[in-house]
């Protein structure tokens, strides 16, 4: 499929299908036979380390290429280099590790990469617009004010905000988030999902993440592990699968019918499995399904 | 959180901004104003950029040049190291053969800086650069540029002030683009550095083998090992180009 045959326009959300994506790193299969369609919203990957979550995050990056298998980003294929630009004109993309020079300032890691990506490309002032877009993205993450200073004399937190810019330069219709929330604080995870939140619209948004806090606020969730996709659902449905299996009790359980537990700060224990005979359950959350899911 | 940018408050302060009057767009307003602080609050250009935009380089390339951390990294050391060179060569080169040390180790210098200058190991940004449409080839073409004029500037300053002017002083030009065409060719196959450090191997055996066949310190500087570097100059930017897919992917190890 080339350029010619893409159907969906930049504005609206990006489709993307995955077809039997299959991505070997070494003789280790990182991700395997991985099937996926999404148009719109907020899904979340969610899965233990090694899972394959930031494979599936750089397929679809196009970084990488999958070894058998198909990534299509409405409807443009990355293996021609052709599709392959095009997608990239569509994708922001904040990697696991976004390597902000530390000697350069705010501003100018930001506008390096909207140089990148011809942002204000057309109009009759690029440069210009550029720099207002460049601005205008510190401003959303609250940075504006921090704009000439060195990316050294950042928080880690701050760093990821930056990085947040890079990546939603250029209003991408597929947003790719590998572990947005790393390093940040209650403040501005609250921040995140409301530009998140706005951007949904907009915009497809595929996020991997550790906290099932951060995946219950999307509209799907993906759970992967050894490679594979074991769960694809709404929040709704993951925490469903908990449902009646967890429950609360004053004493350390016994470990026969009890996948899981930890201690509450109310002293109580969390517990996930086969509740004994008139046991207390609760009600179930993400993090309960979730566990469930990858402790069977 | 800080940081919201926002118009600077009217002079005298007490007195508000007048609200749009109708049917002029708030959202419009808002936009002029955000245009007119990014002018105002967003870092100007620095001297190096503006000085390469007066040479006519389009704004959208003097960021990439100027604005890429590796770059810099790699100029600092390719720019020592041709300081290094020239003044030990300044001292001695009263013969031919003096030159040997100097013709020997500029071609290194660019090789070097653009090994440097792309890949994981060097761009803290390579990653995210990856997914942007700039195409791979273009931006490690840019950089090679850049390193190459670079070096070729400083290495030529260097080759005078050794003071034995002949066409033998500049035999490392050639050389010089030889080696980064056929590392560039390289790091289509190997990381950016191990293509460096192959191609730099390969010149010194390259440079010996010429020396023992035929007697000459400096076989490798004549007529011959110019043509031959020459083609290995377009040999290498052929290669490179027709596997300019690698530079837009991301190394497996990564």
């Amino acid at each position: 499929m080339t350029g010619a045959a893409a159907t969906v326009p930049i504005g609206n959300p990006a489709q993307v299908m995955v077809f039997g994506a299959t991505r070997r790193l070494g003789d280790t299969e990182a991700m395997t036979s991985v099937d996926l369609s999404a148009q719109g919203g907020l899904i979340t990957v969610l899965g233990p380390n090694g899972a394959g979550k930031s494979t599936l995050l750089r397929c679809l990056a196009t970084v990488w290429l999958p070894d058998s298998g198909s990534v299509l980003i409405d409807g443009l294929d990355p293996r021609h280099e052709s599709d392959r630009t095009e997608i990239r004109r569509r994708v922001g993309y904040l990697p696991q590790n976004s390597g902000l020079a530390e000697s350069a300032t705010v501003f100018d890691v930001v506008d390096y990469l909207a140089v990148m990506k011809s942002v204000g490309r057309g109009s009759t002032h690029p440069e210009r617009w550029r720099r207002l877009e460049v601005m205008e993205l510190l401003g959303l993450v609250g940075l504006a004010d921090r704009a000439t200073d060195k990316v050294g004399s950042l928080s880690g937190g701050m760093r990821q905000r930056v990085a947040l810019a890079q990546a939603l330069l250029g209003q991408p219709s597929l947003l790719l988030l590998d572990e947005p929330c790393s390093g940040l604080d209650p403040e501005e995870r609250s921040r995140l999902r409301s530009i998140l939140g706005e951007r949904r619209r907009r915009a497809t948004i595929i996020q991997s993440t550790h906290l099932t806090e951060q995946a219950a606020f999307g509209d799907r969730i993906l759970v992967m592990a050894s490679g594979m996709i074991r769960f694809d659902g709404s929040p709704a449905r993951l925490a469903g699968l908990a449902d009646g299996k967890a429950w609360s009790q004053p004493n350390q359980p016994a470990a026969d019918a009890t996948r899981t537990y930890w201690m509450t700060t109310d002293g109580h224990y969390r517990c996930l499995g086969s509740p004994p005979p008139g046991a207390k359950t609760v009600e179930p959350t993400v993090e309960d399904g979730y566990l469930l899911l990858l402790n069977p | 959180m800080s940081g919201d940018l926002r118009p600077p408050p009217p002079p005298g302060g007490s007195v508000g901004p007048p609200g749009p009057p109708p049917g002029v767009d708030p959202y419009r307003i808002e936009r002029n104003w955000m245009a007119i602080s990014a002018e105002l609050f967003a870092p100007q250009p620095s001297r190096v950029e503006r000085w390469l935009r007066r040479l006519s380089v389009p704004p959208s390339v003097t960021r990439l040049m100027v604005a890429t951390p590796a770059l810099r990294r790699a100029w600092f050391l390719a720019l020592a190291l041709v300081v290094f060179i020239g003044l030990a060569a300044a001292d001695r080169s009263q013969t031919r053969e003096d030159l040997l040390t100097l013709l020997v180790l500029a071609p290194l210098v660019p090789v070097l800086g653009v090994s440097m200058a792309y890949g994981t190991g060097s761009d803290p940004a390579h990653e995210i650069s990856l997914a942007t449409p700039l195409s791979g080839f273009r931006l490690v073409m840019i950089r090679s540029a850049t390193v190459v004029a670079c070096s070729v500037v400083v290495l030529a300053a260097a080759s005078l002030l050794t003071g034995a002017v002949s066409t033998m002083t500049f035999g490392w030009l050639l050389p010089s683009l030889g080696l980064t065409a056929g590392s560039l060719a390289l790091m289509t196959f190997t990381t950016p550095r191990r293509a460096g450090a192959i191609a730099a191997i390969g010149w010194v055996a390259a440079v010996i083998v010429a020396r023992n066949t035929s007697g000459d310190p400096l076989a490798a500087f004549t007529a011959t090992g110019q043509v031959a570097m020459a083609l290995a100059t377009g040999i290498g930017l052929v290669t490179a180009y027709q596997r300019r897919d690698r530079f837009d992917l991301l190394a497996e190890s990564t």
